[in-house]
């Protein structure tokens, strides 16, 4: 699914968190979306996803301003996972809740997926490590079979070797499902290795975009200085 | 100036989430038994207040009717009419204390922990990923926990009502010297199925008011630890008073 976003505003009271956003994300390659903490880029995509409503501007998924958002999927920054719920029926969510007890094959081979040990199937999201928590809350997100995943600061809170496990997990799975990615992080590294196209926003606005490949060679000195830790002003 | 300018703020604060309280109910009715309706969700959440009340309801109710005889006999006595005792223990209960002690205590033992669950929920972004999983949280979440406390309350008032009268028996006939037979028999004269059904349409409404407002003040909660604190916090005060006031309002009506 192709989203293209034009001149979206947000603001909550009087604070405008997306001052005019445009931007693209194309079908079936992996957008990622770079900016500082508090920059706004959690509110963009749950704009996207219809969880928040906006003031003004323009949101097309496919050409159509309205959208079953059944086809979308969300990994959020801490998993988000259902405490009270076993790990099987986290990932079963919807099955379980709504009595379809036939979903244990599914759930076993999405954990296999996704690198998780058939052992934790009946424990709990409290007895399991936080890079469990995150593949876990990734098979949630692939039970559904998504057109568009939307995966909110996937490598956070993690030491960089179950970064690097979590960054080919998303490699593989978007090479081999065919979906539309749209990743939310601050990890250089991880947008480089995981992203076809970056947008970098600021204060609200895109400040720069262009390919993953060739962030590490911008121009732009709001960008630069994200990459580098230095502060602008000096 | 500043000070008018605080209190405008306060108002303002107050009105607005009086209107999102509105809504909030508004809201509740609409999804009640739709889009979709968690049969096995709403039996399991009753299940699960229902058994973990019972210990603090069953303590209420024997300790209200033990102070009830002890501090009746007190008053009594002093123009010898003790054999009134029976029938004042029984009225109180099931008209007054029954459920109004009941609902309090259920405020601070259900209300704040649906308050802290929810809110907690909210900060972890479970009730986002709800959304996400195309999962109405007024049905999923909302509707169970206000269907349960508003149908268990009235359970909970009636054993409070009983055990609390068996507490005035024992205090009476061990403590008191009252002949057993003759409490029972005027406890169970004195009593109208009126005095009962007035305290259980209260404990409907009461059941009612500690559950919505719950689960407001956990879905509005603010972020962070605080957050919740104050969710669960808000949810016993506001409960409490909602309870307190509307007695007055609903023992007129029954008057």
């Amino acid at each position: 699914m192709k989203i293209e976003i034009k001149n979206l505003k947000k603001r909550f009271s009087d604070n405008f968190v997306l001052r005019d956003i445009s931007l693209t994300i194309e079908k079936n390659k992996s957008t990622i979306i770079l900016g500082q903490s508090g920059c706004g880029k959690s509110v963009l995509i749950k704009t996207i996803y219809q969880l928040f409503s906006f003031d003004d501007g323009l949101i097309l998924y496919d050409g159509k301003s309205e959208v079953d958002i059944d086809k979308f999927s969300m990994l959020f920054q801490y998993g988000a996972l259902f405490d009270s719920l076993k790990i099987s029926e986290n990932i079963a969510f919807t099955d379980f809740i709504n009595n379809k007890r036939n979903f244990n094959k599914k759930v076993i081979s999405l954990m296999n997926d996704v690198g998780l040990d058939k052992s934790i199937f009946d424990k709990y999201p409290s007895e399991i490590s936080g890079g469990m928590k995150k593949r876990v809350a990734f098979a949630r997100a692939l039970y559904k079979n998504p057109k568009v995943i939307f995966l909110d600061e996937p490598t956070t809170g993690l030491d960089p070797i179950n970064s690097d496990k979590i960054n080919e997990l998303i490699l593989k799975v978007i090479s081999m499902r065919k979906i539309t990615a749209v990743t939310i992080t601050h990890d250089i590294k991880s947008a480089i290795k995981t992203g076809d196209h970056y947008y970098f926003i600021d204060k609200g606005i895109i400040q720069d975009k262009g390919d993953c490949n060739k962030i590490l060679k911008t121009k732009n000195k709001i960008f630069k200085s994200f990459i580098t830790g230095a502060d602008i002003k000096q | 100036m500043k000070f008018i300018e605080n209190i405008g703020e306060v108002l303002i604060s107050l009105f607005s989430n009086i209107g999102k309280f509105i809504l909030f109910i508004q809201f509740f009715f609409k999804y009640l038994f739709g889009p979709k309706f968690y049969f096995k969700n709403n039996i399991s959440y009753f299940i699960s207040i229902f058994v973990s009340s019972i210990p603090i309801i069953a303590l209420t109710g024997i300790f209200s009717g033990m102070v009830l005889a002890l501090q009746s006999y007190t008053g009594f006595s002093r123009f010898s009419a003790e054999s009134a005792i029976p029938n004042i223990v029984v009225l109180t209960l099931t008209r007054e204390l029954g459920p109004v002690l009941t609902g309090l205590m259920i405020s601070a033992r259900v209300g704040s922990s649906i308050a802290a669950e929810i809110a907690t929920m909210r900060v972890t972004e479970q009730i986002d990923a709800l959304k996400t999983l195309n999962t109405n949280y007024y049905n999923y979440l909302v509707t169970p926990r206000v269907l349960s406390l508003t149908l268990a309350l009235p359970i909970f008032v009636t054993l409070v009502d009983f055990i609390g009268v068996m507490g005035g028996y024992i205090v009476s006939v061990h403590r008191l010297g009252f002949n057993d037979n003759l409490y029972l028999l005027n406890t169970i004269d004195f009593l109208k199925l009126s005095d009962y059904l007035s305290g259980i349409f209260k404990a409907f409404a009461f059941g009612f008011i500690i559950s919505i407002v719950s689960c407001f003040c956990g879905l509005f909660s603010d972020k962070g630890a605080f957050g919740v604190g104050s969710a669960a916090t808000n949810a016993v005060v506001i409960s409490s008073i909602l309870i307190l006031s509307s007695n007055y309002f609903l023992t007129e009506l029954f008057f």
